[in-house]
């Protein structure tokens, strides 16, 4: 069911395992936090499991704050350099939206050490983002934009010789904003199979939370940089424990909600991959004395972490305040229960299945997996995809079989009534103004004719439907040559065979479809925190808070 | 003039190219993965593609889908594409590892075939050989290799093709991760194509895609 089976050596955790009609639905998913699984966290382990150098190559940044520079980390068989441009950006200009034409900094990863040339041919290009070229020598393109008021906050006070104000900094949590982040194979950059043979940039999305990580250190060097030049002598650095508490902020929009429905066989093994951890971490029958420490101290930071994660929008509003609620439940339990036997994981866990909102739930289950990256670190190996193979389609598959697989693991897909305007009242497009996926209203917009395939529960209703009236003894090559319309579903329902959870088990086109629940779920695997909506369809979250910063984590490059 | 794409590019803007041109989604895949596959040899998987695109369209679905109860397979319209067919056929491989030889009439760019049916080679990791004319392509899972006179390689349309698994060990050729060069030209076609399947911006599309707050905070 992994695509990586050889990594179980705990059979028995299976019997713990939470089904997919259980895990997939965005009501859940749209409240997951990251895990010790989660991309950026895997990925500094790695760095410092590895013994990577880190050094800041060039920095010809001027008193204002513009320029270029340059940050390497070097493992021990390749370097990847952060190239990062900073740029004057008028006021008016700054826009998160993917529809900005300019932005306070932009970078790209390049896949080495860049020399001069390389430098100035990227200078030529990063700047402009989608309207330039990189090539196959970058990994990912980026930029970012500033918290106005936080960045000015930050500078006057180094300047002035004072630290900034924690208060303030809390609440924002970050200098800048990533607003894309892209990686293989866009705009030129090199294609996925330049890095898929290559355990350190191999994992989901290794290349562009690396260029993150190091764009917050950057950013940090940047408002130092300022205020030492305006301040003179008198200014001061951010004292290291303020330092950390700045993380990277992004900004994102529906472009990346279709990623997980595009990459079936991918999320099935995210999934797998979490489920598997938290499964493991239940079947344990005893918890020891060291186990029980680390986990209340984690909790302890989570519940320091609510209180420091705000939102505007009314539905997270919501969430937040049962979640505030939810570890004071959580708090009591523990002072009530033996955490330490008779399964004391698996007891809670059902516990506050029973108790707790969803967004508890999985606060708990996040928490569960702290004290035993031993038992769980591992499966960070199966998270990536052969996806070649779930393209294929097996014709020889009877039409039976196809029915069997609906019927038994897609009956949230035949249970809906599609006919219901609430039920079909959107749909998926991509804008031709900047070529972003999109959602649309069905009944409202012109543009319904453009449909992305992404209405996935719809297509396997109606596949089931012609199905019915199909031969027996046809087989699918013979069916999908007939109904060409069923090609790509057909792929999807053999898929799910073996990756029972790759997909998402919700109507994707109804009218009460949350879309950043299913940014939330990707952000969270990502390593995201203080998830943010601004709307129903666009979220911000802080990236990479309490991280070490290069030069902390790793030594010093020569 | 001409342009770098990069493979995952080739791959997409084919596919919506192909859905453009009034293929379902399913098939359109099959076409973006096979200029794809093509490209990453250096062969002109895309440009061939635009080729057939610009002669099929999807309301002549039935015309150009093989008759499959006949052999050889032949088209209603007298042309195979060789998309569907090649889609059709990778369906199928399991019989051609039983030792099945599929054998096609009139079929427009086979190369386009050879490379349909290359992705069921990766996935079996067993190697596939498409011939015709005086050429015949064989698809591994990691690599290709020609054999025969290469100037047939592109042709528009042949009188036969045939299909089968076979016992070559080496690829001669692995898929190469540099650049793909194309005309400047035919790429505008092809954007052109792509372009197609967007829809166009409207007051609503944009009103609702952002956060409609103020990004300077």
């Amino acid at each position: 069911m992994i695509d990586c089976a050889q990594q179980n050596p705990m059979p028995e955790a299976a019997a713990y395992r939470r089904p997919p009609e259980v895990v997939m639905r965005l009501a859940r998913m749209g409240s997951f936090h990251q895990t010790r699984l989660s991309f950026m966290r895997s990925l500094l382990r790695r760095l410092k499991r590895e013994h990577w150098t880190f050094k800041r190559g060039l920095w010809e940044i001027g008193d204002d704050g513009f320029g270029r520079a340059v940050y390497t980390v070097y493992g021990p068989e390749r370097a990847y350099s952060l190239v990062a441009f900073s740029h004057d950006l008028p006021d008016h200009m700054r826009s998160d939206r993917v529809i900005a034409t300019a932005w306070d900094a932009t970078f790209a990863l390049y896949d080495g050490v860049p020399d001069t040339a390389d430098l100035d041919r990227l200078e030529q290009n990063v700047p402009k983002q989608e309207a330039g070229r990189i090539s196959d020598s970058e990994l990912s393109l980026a930029r970012a934009n500033r918290s106005v008021r936080l960045w000015q906050h930050v500078i006057d006070a180094l300047a002035a010789g004072r630290q900034p104000d924690r208060e303030q900094l809390e609440a924002v949590g970050y200098l800048v904003r990533t607003t894309a982040v892209y990686g293989s194979g866009k705009f030129g950059a090199a294609d996925r199979l330049t890095i898929a043979e290559r355990p350190e940039v191999s994992a989901p999305f290794q290349a562009e939370l690396l260029s993150v990580w190091l764009i917050r250190a950057f950013a940090l060097d940047l408002v130092e940089h300022i205020a030492a030049a305006r301040g003179g002598a008198q200014a001061v650095a951010i004292e290291p424990e303020l330092r950390r508490r700045i993380g990277v902020g992004n900004s994102t929009g529906l472009g990346m909600a279709p990623f997980l429905i595009n990459h079936p066989a991918l999320l099935n093994n995210w999934m797998m991959a979490r489920e598997e951890a938290i499964a493991r971490v239940r079947s344990l029958e005893h918890a020891e004395p060291a186990a029980i420490e680390d986990f209340k101290r984690h909790f302890e930071h989570a519940r320091f972490n609510v209180s420091q994660w705000h939102s505007e929008h009314p539905i997270q509003i919501e969430k937040l305040q049962a979640l505030t609620a939810d570890l004071e439940k959580m708090a009591d339990y523990m002072q009530r229960e033996s955490l330490a036997d008779d399964h004391p994981w698996d007891r809670f866990y059902r516990w506050a299945e029973q108790h707790l909102s969803l967004e508890g739930q999985e606060q708990l289950v996040s928490l569960l997996l702290e004290p035993y990256g031993e038992l769980v670190d591992d499966l960070t190996q199966c998270m990536d995809a052969d996806e070649h193979l779930s393209f294929f389609i097996d014709g020889s598959m009877p039409l039976t079989r196809l029915r069997e697989i609906l019927e038994s693991q897609c009956q949230w897909a035949l249970s809906v009534d599609y006919d219901d305007p609430a039920n079909c009242a959107r749909f998926w497009y991509t804008s031709a103004e900047k070529l972003e996926p999109r959602v649309g209203e069905r009944f409202d917009e012109p543009g319904a004719e453009y449909e992305l395939p992404l209405a996935v529960g719809r297509d396997m209703q109606r596949m089931y439907t012609t199905l019915a009236a199909a031969p027996d003894d046809m087989s699918t090559a013979e069916f999908v040559l007939a109904h060409p319309e069923y090609r790509h579903t057909v792929r999807r329902v053999q898929n799910l065979a073996k990756h029972p959870y790759a997909e998402i088990q919700d109507n994707l086109i109804a009218a009460d479809m949350l879309p950043i629940d299913i940014l939330r779920c990707k952000l969270s695997f990502f390593g995201a925190t203080k998830f943010d909506p601004r709307s129903d369809r666009w979220v911000r979250i802080c990236m990479f808070q309490d991280a070490p910063f290069p030069h902390e984590l790793l030594a010093s490059a020569s | 003039m001409s342009l770098r794409l990069t493979l995952a590019e080739i791959e997409s803007y084919l596919r919506k190219a192909a859905r453009a041109r009034g293929l379902h989604w399913g098939i359109a895949e099959e076409a973006g993965k096979a200029a794809r596959w093509l490209g990453a040899f250096d062969l002109p998987g895309p440009e061939t593609l635009l080729a057939h695109l610009q002669q099929i369209n999807g309301e002549d679905y039935p015309n150009w889908i093989p008759d499959c109860s006949r052999e050889p397979w032949q088209a209603p319209g007298g042309l195979l594409c060789p998309i569907i067919t090649g889609a059709a056929l990778a369906d199928r491989s399991a019989q051609m590892l039983d030792g099945k030889v599929f054998h096609l009439a009139a079929t427009a760019y086979p190369l386009l075939l050879a490379a349909t049916v290359g992705q069921a080679a990766r996935c079996h990791r067993q190697v596939f050989t498409t011939a015709w004319a005086d050429v015949r392509v064989s698809c591994f899972e990691n690599g290709l290799s020609i054999e025969g006179n290469r100037d047939d390689l592109l042709l528009a349309r042949v009188a036969g093709v045939s299909c089968q698994r076979d016992d070559l060990t080496e690829p001669r050729q692995l898929p190469s991760t540099l650049a793909y060069r194309i005309d400047s030209e035919l790429f505008r076609r092809i954007d052109e194509l792509a372009l197609q399947t967007y829809a166009p911006a409207t007051a609503e599309s944009r009103a609702g895609a952002g956060a409609g707050l103020t990004d300077n905070d």
